[in-house]
């Protein structure tokens, strides 16, 4: 099985989704400096596990890269995690043209924002349940 | 030109390549098609959905089949 690393994260082969089998929804984190953000990106990973939707990389849309731009584009639906109220990720799609259709933010999910980098166990288990919940309805 | 289709040969992907051949033969465009399969090369482009079309190293789409009109457009420029 070929593995391949973009931007940190490894990616099985089979995670390169193929548009023929099923919708595609994009799945963008802030990732920032804060516990929050570091939430964010954890959401993400745990949502693309779940299957409800594959994880992108928002600095490359920042970067005005054109895979991952044209990438973006190519997707149904784009939900946006943003740690707190910068709403950095938000913003950087938009400017880029993008359409989020949902947005997610971990202070309103009431974690509130501090400089720890890690995530701490339950915050996680608790937070994904409200997104769940949330990106279900 | 070289133009290279990036997906893993499933319908789509192969619909993609099928419209640029057509194209490519309609208008006498000196053009090399690739068909990239490996995941590592589709990678290499930040393509995270196929099937996706890169011409001259440009990323034209990603996730779609582009219409006959918007490849047209891309090959005459």
């Amino acid at each position: 099985m070929a593995n391949a690393v973009i931007s940190g994260y490894i990616i099985m082969a089979e995670d390169l989704k193929c548009a023929c089998d099923s919708t595609n929804v994009a799945l963008f984190s802030c990732s920032g400096a804060s516990n929050v953000g570091q939430l964010s990106n954890q959401l993400a990973i745990e949502l693309t596990e779940k299957g409800v939707g594959k994880m992108m990389c928002a600095v490359g849309i920042g970067g005005e890269v054109a895979g991952l731009l044209r990438s973006a584009e190519g997707c149904d639906r784009i939900i946006a995690i943003d740690g707190c109220p910068l709403n950095c990720t938000k913003k950087t799609l938009e400017l880029a043209g993008l359409e989020v259709n949902r947005h997610i933010l971990v202070t309103d999910l009431g974690i509130k924002k501090n400089k720890d980098l890690r995530v701490k166990g339950p915050e996680l288990a608790d937070t994904l349940e409200k997104v769940s919940e949330i990106l279900a309805n | 030109m070289k133009i290279e289709v990036l997906g893993s040969g499933c319908a789509k992907c192969n619909k993609v390549k099928e419209i640029v051949q057509k194209l490519v033969n309609e208008n006498n465009i000196d053009a090399e098609i690739i068909k990239v399969e490996d995941i590592d090369k589709i990678l290499d482009y930040g393509v995270m959905v196929t099937p996706a079309l890169v011409i001259d190293g440009d990323v034209k789409i990603a996730g779609k089949i582009p219409s006959e009109d918007k490849v047209r457009e891309w090959l005459m420029q």
